[in-house]
């Protein structure tokens, strides 16, 4: 049976677990005092971007590939629903749990800060939209008509829809043990709500438009790809450099709500059986006691945790940007709240790896293998040959998975201080007085990397 | 009776050795910021003067 986290228990460290944070705190307190030293002008501001050749362009972006890019995100997105309504119930044999939850929720996060918003062309619901528009273009002789996007609404239904999803995944499904506890009925069944909804909404406001601002998927990991090199300006394909597009991304409302979301339910997920276990166990027997239902106690339960964290995490963030706030020379502090908030996407994707990164590792055995030959889980089908596959739970030790997570902690905090201080220096100009500002940021990276490495400690335990 | 040490639970209280690295941050913080206002209160005053 797949486990999230942790299959066997960890051998002997060299040292005791939290001996690490002590070590990633030292890191990150060395990194500030070379950054204070040694950055002394904005370098991330300016991406410097270089279009690639035209050809390129052409190729990957025209619209050949757009049709096959979509085409493929449809038929994939069809099987996992229709494996979600007619398969097996048991998740860890249904192709559309795999898929949806660990191939597409973890797997384009890591692909969109290597290659790209690869997700883009791929997204099932934007190829409909623009194939629906297209084809009422053809025939009306006009475009849809559409209304205006309320700016201020900003990426809200996103952060929104990212924690409605995951805590369908956490909260309303939580059985404990298995990798991806929801049913695949009741997968599928979210899956067309969801379509039914984006679809509305892309009607209403347009495709680009939702894609960019209320579409979960594309919000999501469109935020990762601005971590990467590659990207697509007017156009064209180009590169820039590293980190880069992240500057820009927070300006919308709401974004930091995105990001912040997306630390609130991996800590949660990373929580719930291991630090908050006492405390969530605590909560449920009292409302039990106050009447409520076994179920709904624990849903209740969990759902107040998870806003707990993400309350928790935004105090976090809040309290650096107030402390910034009383430097002298320092911004607005509604500038200094989205000014900001781009800092936390290298944390974002670190807790991401440091949670998921074992599951990605054994889950996708079992995609590429079992799910695949036989995608309805019912033992009927082989079409490729590989429904007798398996995972090697030995392919990982224990050890190896601890100190991928304390790397992934340690690099995602210092690319988050190293932003911070290169937009501090870009708002400050005076890189002391910038130094100065980042003291309060400082102790937001510590506290988030001695967060981590606790949840995981635990967890792993 | 008691001839052991009471740890039993010693692990529930874990959790402190990862705060500390925290609080020791916002302590300097906080030290560096006040000497920092101090400093320069003074050499406003000694400016004055």
């Amino acid at each position: 049976m797949p486990f999230a986290h942790a299959l066997v228990a960890r051998e002997d460290l060299p040292i005791p677990a939290w001996l690490f944070a002590w070590g990633a705190s030292i890191i990150l307190i060395v990194s500030f005092f070379a950054l204070s030293a040694a950055w002394r002008t904005p370098k991330f501001e300016d991406g410097n971007w270089r279009p690639l050749r035209a050809g390129a362009s052409r190729l990957l972006l025209g619209l050949p590939t757009q049709i096959v890019c979509g085409l493929a995100g449809v038929f994939l997105f069809g099987v996992a629903v229709y494996a979600g309504l007619r398969g097996t119930e048991a998740p860890d044999r249904n192709f559309a749990i795999t898929f949806l939850f660990v191939t597409v929720w973890l797997g384009f996060p890591a692909l969109s800060v290597v290659v790209g918003n690869v997700f883009k062309p791929f997204n099932p619901w934007r190829a409909i939209g623009r194939a629906v528009g297209s084809g009422f273009a053809t025939i009306a002789g006009q475009r849809p008509a559409r209304l205006a996007y309320p700016e201020a609404l900003g990426r809200w239904p996103a952060a929104i829809g990212l924690l409605a999803f995951v805590w369908l995944e956490v909260v309303y499904s939580a059985s404990g043990g298995v990798a991806v506890g929801v049913s695949p009925h009741t997968t599928a069944v979210a899956a067309l709500i969801y379509s039914s909804y984006t679809l509305a909404m892309m009607a209403l406001f347009g495709v680009e438009k939702w894609c960019e601002r209320g579409e979960v998927f594309s919000v999501y990991f469109g935020m990762f790809s601005r971590l990467g090199s590659f990207g697509v300006r007017d156009g064209r394909l180009g590169v820039r450099r590293p980190l880069s597009a992240a500057t820009g991304w927070a300006t919308v409302p709401g974004s930091a709500a995105v990001v912040i979301a997306s630390i609130a339910t991996t800590s949660f997920d990373g929580a719930q059986e291991g630090a908050f276990k006492g405390g969530i166990e605590s909560v449920f027997d009292w409302l039990v006691d106050a009447g409520f239902g076994l179920t709904t106690a624990l849903r209740l339960t969990d759902t107040i945790f998870m806003a707990l964290c993400f309350a928790g995490i935004a105090l976090v963030y809040l309290a650096g940007v107030r402390g910034m706030e009383t430097v002298r020379g320092a911004p607005p502090l509604p500038k200094l709240r989205s000014g900001f908030a781009h800092t936390l996407i290298p944390i974002a994707f670190a807790y991401l790896v440091a949670h998921y990164f074992s599951l990605v590792v054994f889950q996708e055995q079992a995609q590429f293998t079992y799910l695949l030959s036989d995608p309805l889980g019912t033992a009927t089908t082989d079409l490729f040959g590989t429904a007798s596959g398996g995972i090697d739970f030995t392919i990982l030790s224990a050890n190896a998975i601890w100190y991928v997570q304390v790397g992934a902690l340690v690099v995602g905090h210092v690319t988050g201080l190293t932003l911070a201080h290169d937009r501090a220096v870009a708002y400050w100009g005076d890189y002391r007085q910038a130094a100065r500002s980042q003291y309060w940021m400082l102790a937001v990276m510590v506290a988030f990397t001695c967060f981590g490495l606790y949840l995981l400690s635990v967890a792993n335990a | 009776m008691h001839d052991f040490l009471p740890l039993a639970h010693v692990g529930h209280w874990l959790w402190t050795l990862y705060v500390f690295p925290v609080l020791i941050v916002i302590f300097s913080i906080v030290k560096t910021t006040i000497s920092e206002k101090r400093k320069a209160k003074r050499d406003s005053q000694r400016s004055t003067d």
